[in-house]
Order: structure tokens, then C-alpha cells, then sequence
């Protein structure tokens, strides 16, 4: 029988070396894994380039603990495995521990569990939405280095089912994508509605780029829902609006911010969607989002328009604030410093080289800070998720109108309230 | 040093593993001249199995029986065993390009099965926490990794073994004799129907393997796992390495998987980081640039057929 003790030390005796050790030997060392190629490398080209921004950024500040940091990308294709075996390759032979990314769920789940747990390395991703990472979370098996700056599903669907049930109605279809951001979220409405006093009448499943939802749309009408929750993409999105009105479906819509899009508006007409609402995350009334937004139209002569860009600048900037703080970096004391550069009762900090600057002060006196990032001020939960600001809106003629505001902390509220 | 050691076994790991699939897919096309483009199907199969039998209990999900990951890899080929007979019986009446689309076709159909049949693969979330047996007996993802190494090169090695035995026997003969002539086998009184839908099976079992190694190492399985590209992988390799020869599915595994990741490493060694960003497109130039420099220097692969006749027929 092989004895866990026993296998540690031949292994141990054939390496011939102990442990490794992190000293701050420079340049420091920064992991990216993102999908550059495949099917998402146009998002993941832009995140990839922002990433690389806010490096730039800490360097112009003076780097970590007086060392240039250096960000080494590596390509997932979008595939799982070359995903795995590029973090595995940033942690053996890079030594670098952090890894930012991936985009895809279906990407960073395998990495979070075949290499940045067993190797004691923290991962942090801009975009993946899955609820899988928080359920893995719950039951200890991200031992903590798991983060997301995106903010997770959970509050848009509390968001989609407040706005149901304010609106007064009782019995509402759901119609949504169906790839792990649209079951999420269609699962945790139907339970947040459930909670608040609506009902569902159906919850329909659609397949992305077909030319036709007839019968998707069919299954939807029967029970006759007096709303539609729809959680789709624009080009799609129209599709199944334009059949469902056709076919006789309300035109009280409720849909997910991934169709706030003026492609969606005008492929079905804003004429036939005067009844519609909507929520989205609310960009954050700070200044600090705004002095992130213009530093970035100086650097790349174009809005941060996109997604993952505001999430993944801040992914990066909280873990280098937390590797200036740890000292001594390794995986372990990176993760246990995230929450101490981002702590509500810190000294708040700003993006760009002077915020962090100031930053690297604070941290110097010993002091605990709040960075308040591009996408907000950020508060990573037990299970390393976020909560952002919600927003909802309607359109008026051809205008997109704001009717309401949630803070970060009314969400927080309101998710509370739905998960006791 | 130990950070080299621990890449390599890891870049290990991996090859091998889809060197069984390789394997399995040499037996196929190398000895028997199927052309299967399903190749991702048949290891989701397998994937999927041992993500059920050997995965934890969920909500809404069926499965999660917490078997020993023994059983979990004989229930995958079993699996994937019923579902080539099923689909070789539908389809091996066709040859060539169009035993290909229809495999194609079956494949791209079971990744969309396991896309949306929720209650069986957990839908598009997938399924976590399968457990990785080696978690259980060493320490350290090094000494864990190391141990399960040494369970995939086992693996490997008795279906290599296995697979060099049944080729070398009459059986193995006959499906060449199916591969090259079907009609002069079947005048020797052989049914080929038979030959091939019996080296389909086989073929697809050793793919459903493969699926069953890599759910269990990486701890998670999800449709996203199984797109046509995994297909196109496993084809490279064998036509790199050399069909029609188990060392050279082996290399081929070794060398493609290889080349794949290790222009990656290079590219962001020598391409500064300002355009890193545009990395990924010389990525795939590159990965293209060498399978058809191989190509053109060894046509017939690295390591090609080997001719055989009967060691009874030796004088």
C-alpha cells in the first residue's frame, strides 16, 4: 500500500529539493490566461490588452514591493484543455501565483481545480459567470482562491424578480439561452420570484443561432403568462420577441441587460416594446469609474466599451495591491490579503498611478485600504464573488430611460432578504 | 528544477491521455480503414460515465453513485461501448467521406445531448467535484500528480499491449485484409460487416477510456470539453505519429500535444507583452506551420506501418 507519507518523501528525494520559496526576486511575475483565438478571442483580445493596462499602470507607480511586474499571457484557445496546460506551465515554470482568467466557465473551472487549488495559486477571473464556482466554494473546495470581479448572476436575477413582481405581475414565462450564465440565472429567478409572490408558468430552454424559436415560443405561451423573462443575446433575442409577439404573447417583457442593445431595439422596433423593462449593472456613481474610463480612452482612443474590460483591470489591480501588502509573495498570503485591500473600512484608493501610489503608502504605514476600482468598490464575499450596483430602465419612444437605482448595498439587502 | 519535473509530468499526463484515445482511433482507421470524425462523441461518452458513477451525490442530477474510479473507467468503456454498437450498426453500411459526416454528425449530436439533457450531465453547468484518485494517497500536487502518471502510463500500457497482441493475431489481420480488400476477404469466406463494427467498438471504447482518464484528473466535466476540435486533435496526432502503428499513435500524441502547448510557452517568452495580446493568432500559425512542415518531411507520418505476415508463416 502506498503511504501518503512515504510517497511525499520519494518524490521529495527524487526532485532532491524542498520546498519553493517566493522571495521578491524581480521582475515579479503576473499569470494571464485568456482566450486571445477561437471563438472568444475578440472579447479576449481587449481584456487582454486592459490587463496588460493596469500593469502598466502599477509599474508607472513603482511596481510591487519595488519590482516591475511583468504579465505573462497565455492563449487558451477557448479549449479546456490547453487552458490547464498553460496555468500549469505559468505555476511550474514561470513560478507566477496568481493566475487572471479564464473567460469561459468551461475554461476556468478546470484550471481552478486541477491547478490553482492543488498548487496553492489564486485565481482571480474577470468573466466567468458560472454558478458552479460558487457552489464548488460552498463546500471548501476552492480553499479560498477562487475571485471573481464579475459580478455574479445573483443579484441580476433578484434584480429581474423585483421588477417582476413591483410591476405587478403574477404569472410569468421564462424564455432563456441556454449555456451556464442563462441556467443560472433562469434557475435563481425562478426561485427569487417564488420568494417574492410571483409564479412562473413555464420555464423554456433556447439553443443559441437558429433561425426560428416558433416552438420554443409556442411552449412558452401555454399557461397564459401575463409577463416574459427573457435572458437573451440581441441577434437571438429578436428572433424569439418578434415570434412571441406575433404569436400573440403580452408585451409586458422583462429582459436580462444583455439585451439593453439598440441592435435588439431596432431589429424588433422600439414601437413594439414600449412595455418593456429592463435591469442592468449600474456603472457606479463614483468618480473613481470615471477617472478610470477617461485614463483608458487616453491609452486606446476608445470607450472601455465591451465586455470584461471595468472587471478585468480591477482583477488585476486588487491582486497586485494584495501582493504589495502580503510581503512575501505566495499564493497563500496573496489570498489572504485580498479582502485586506479591499475592506470596507479601509482608506479608500483609486485606480491610475497616482491612486495607487497613494496606495502603497497606506500599506507602508500598515494601514488597511478600500480600493474603489473601475467597476466600483469591491467586496469579495466567503465564496470570492462580487455584487454590483443594479439599475433599471424602460425605453420611452426610441430613448432608454433610468427608473431606478439600487447602491451595492440595497443589493446586498435584497439578496439577503431572498436567501433566508 | 522541481517546477520542470512537475510540468513534465503534468504535459505527461495529459499526452497520454489523449494518446489512448489515439490509440483507439488507430485501431479504427489505421487497421481497418474507418474513417470515424466522432472522435469527441465516444470520449464524452466515456467522460460522462465516470463523471456519474464516481461523481458525488447532487441535487436535480442523477448519478453520483461514489464508486471506485476502477469501476468508473470499466462502466465508461462499457458505455461507450453500447453507443458505438448503436451507432455502428446505423452507420457502417457507409464508407469513407461518408462514414465520416455521419460520425461527425453523431458526435456534434451527443455534445448537444450533453448540453441539454440537464438531469444526466448537469446541462451546461457540467458536473464537479469527480474525485482524482490520487488525491487519496499522496500529498502535494506534485507526489498527486506523479501517482497518477504512473496510473495512466498502466493504462496505456496494458491497451497498448493489448492492442499489439489482438493486431498481430488472425483477427488482426483480417481487418486489414477488410482495410485493403473487403470484397477479396469477404470471398475468403470473412464477413467484413462484422470485422468492422467489431474494431468500431473496440476503437470507441478505448476513446471512451481516454474521456474517463481526463474527467477523472481534472475533477470537472462539461459539453465545452468535447467540441469537433478534440476531434481534429486526436486525428493529428495519429497522422503525425504514423497510423497503422501504436508506437507512432504514441508519438504522435506526444509530439502534437507538444508542439501545441509548447508554442504557446515560446510565444510568450520571445513576443514582448505590448503585443501579446495578437499572440494567439502567430499561436495557431505556428501550431500549423510545424504539423505541415511534418507532414511534407514524413508523409506517412513518423513512424509508419510496419509490414507483418504471420509468425507461424516464418520458416
Amino acid at each position: 500500500m502506498l503511504h501518503k507519507f512515504g510517497l511525499a518523501a520519494i518524490a521529495a528525494t527524487l526532485i532532491g529539493v524542498g520546498s519553493t520559496a517566493h522571495a521578491a526576486d524581480c521582475p515579479i511575475k503576473l499569470g494571464a490566461i485568456l482566450p486571445v483565438s477561437g471563438p472568444m478571442g475578440q472579447v479576449g483580445e481587449r481584456i487582454a490588452e486592459t490587463g496588460l493596462f493596469a500593469v502598466e499602470q502599477f509599474n508607472e507607480a513603482g511596481g510591487v514591493l519595488g519590482c516591475p511586474v511583468e504579465y505573462v499571457l497565455r492563449d487558451t484557445q477557448g479549449q479546456s484543455a490547453v487552458g490547464v496546460d498553460a496555468a500549469k506551465s505559468l505555476v511550474d515554470l514561470d513560478g507566477v501565483q496568481v493566475l487572471i482568467g479564464a473567460v469561459s466557465s468551461g475554461v476556468s473551472l478546470p484550471v481552478l481545480t486541477s491547478v490553482a487549488v492543488p498548487s496553492k495559486v489564486v485565481q482571480m477571473s474577470c468573466c466567468s459567470s458560472s454558478e458552479s464556482f460558487t457552489a464548488l466554494a460552498e463546500e471548501g473546495k476552492t480553499e479560498g482562491y477562487w475571485f471573481r470581479t464579475y459580478a455574479t448572476n445573483r443579484s441580476q436575477s433578484a434584480i429581474g424578480a423585483k421588477l417582476t413582481v413591483d410591476s405587478g405581475f403574477k404569472n410569468t414565462a421564462v424564455i432563456y439561452v441556454n449555456t451556464d450564465f442563462g441556467v443560472g440565472l433562469a434557475k435563481r429567478f425562478e426561485q427569487d420570484i417564488a420568494k417574492l409572490g410571483g409564479s412562473i408558468t413555464s420555464m423554456v430552454a433556447y439553443n443559441e443561432s437558429q433561425q426560428s424559436y416558433r416552438a420554443e415560443v409556442t411552449k412558452a405561451l401555454e399557461g397564459n403568462p401575463d409577463s416574459l423573462y427573457l435572458v437573451a443575446f440581441p441577434v437571438d433575442g429578436a428572433t424569439i420577441t418578434r415570434e412571441w409577439l406575433a404569436l400573440g404573447g403580452t408585451d409586458n417583457l422583462i429582459v436580462n441587460n444583455s439585451l439593453r442593445s439598440d441592435d435588439y431595439f431596432q431589429a424588433v422596433g422600439s414601437k413594439f416594446l414600449q412595455n418593456l423593462q429592463g435591469y442592468d449593472s449600474a456603472q457606479p456613481r463614483l468618480p473613481s469609474v470615471d477617472s478610470f474610463n477617461e485614463m483608458f480612452e487616453a491609452r486606446f482612443d476608445s470607450p472601455p466599451n465591451g465586455p470584461g474590460l471595468h472587471s478585468v483591470y480591477d482583477a488585476v489591480t486588487v491582486v497586485l495591491l494584495a501582493m504589495e501588502a502580503a510581503g512575501e509573495i505566495t499564493g497563500e498570503n496573496i489570498r489572504d490579503n485580498i479582502r485586506l485591500v479591499t475592506s470596507p473600512d479601509g482608506v479608500e484608493v483609486y485606480p491610475g498611478p497616482e491612486g495607487i501610489a497613494r496606495a502603497k503608502e497606506l500599506l507602508a504605514e500598515g494601514k488597511t485600504i478600500r480600493y474603489v476600482g473601475a467597476t466600483g468598490a469591491l467586496a469579495f464575499d466567503a465564496n470570492g464573488d462580487v455584487q454590483a450596483p443594479k439599475m433599471t430602465w424602460r425605453l420611452d419612444g426610441d430613448e432608454n430611460v433610468e427608473t431606478g437605482y439600487l447602491s451595492t448595498a440595497e443589493v446586498a439587502e435584497l439578496i439577503k432578504m431572498l436567501d433566508e | 528544477m522541481i517546477g520542470l519535473v512537475s510540468y513534465i509530468v503534468f504535459f505527461l499526463i495529459l499526452s497520454l491521455i489523449f494518446g489512448v484515445a489515439v490509440l483507439g482511433l488507430n485501431l479504427q482507421w489505421g487497421f481497418t480503414g474507418l474513417f470515424n470524425a466522432g472522435v469527441a462523441g465516444f470520449t464524452a461518452i466515456g467522460a460522462y460515465t465516470m463523471a456519474i458513477l464516481t461523481g458525488p451525490a447532487r441535487d436535480a442530477v442523477f448519478g453520483g453513485f461514489e464508486l471506485p474510479f476502477v469501476v468508473g473507467l470499466i462502466g465508461a468503456m462499457i458505455a461507450s461501448g453500447i453507443g458505438a454498437v448503436i451507432v455502428g450498426l446505423a452507420t457502417l453500411k457507409l464508407r469513407h467521406e461518408y462514414l465520416a459526416v455521419a460520425t461527425f454528425g453523431i458526435a456534434v449530436t451527443i455534445q448537444l445531448v450533453c448540453l441539454n439533457w440537464e438531469y444526466l450531465t448537469g446541462g451546461t453547468l457540467g458536473l464537479i467535484g469527480i474525485p482524482n484518485p490520487s488525491k487519496a494517497w499522496a500529498d502535494g500536487p506534485l507526489a498527486q500528480n506523479a501517482l497518477y502518471l504512473l496510473v495512466v502510463v498502466v493504462v496505456v500500457g496494458l491497451t497498448f499491449a493489448a492492442l499489439e497482441r489482438i493486431v498481430k493475431s488472425p483477427w488482426g489481420r483480417m481487418l486489414k485484409a477488410v482495410r485493403e480488400d473487403d470484397v477479396a476477404a469477404a470471398s475468403l469466406g470473412k464477413s467484413p460487416e462484422r470485422v468492422r463494427l467489431e474494431a468500431f467498438v473496440l476503437g470507441c471504447m478505448i476513446m471512451g477510456l481516454s474521456g474517463a482518464l481526463y474527467v477523472s484528473f481534472i475533477g470537472y466535466v462539461s459539453p465545452w470539453d468535447f467540441l469537433p476540435i478534440l476531434t481534429f486533435q486526436i486525428w493529428t496526432m495519429l497522422i503525425v505519429g504514423g497510423s497503422a502503428n501504436n508506437r507512432g499513435a504514441l508519438l504522435g500524441a506526444l509530439i502534437v500535444w507538444g508542439v501545441w502547448t509548447m508554442s504557446g510557452f515560446v510565444i510568450s517568452r520571445v513576443v514582448p507583452s505590448e503585443i501579446q495580446a495578437q499572440g494567439g493568432a502567430m499561436q495557431a500559425v505556428l501550431i500549423g506551420l510545424i504539423l505541415v512542415a511534418m507532414l511534407l518531411i514524413r508523409p506517412r507520418g513518423l513512424i509508419g506501418e510496419e509490414l507483418h505476415v504471420s509468425r507461424h508463416a516464418r520458416s
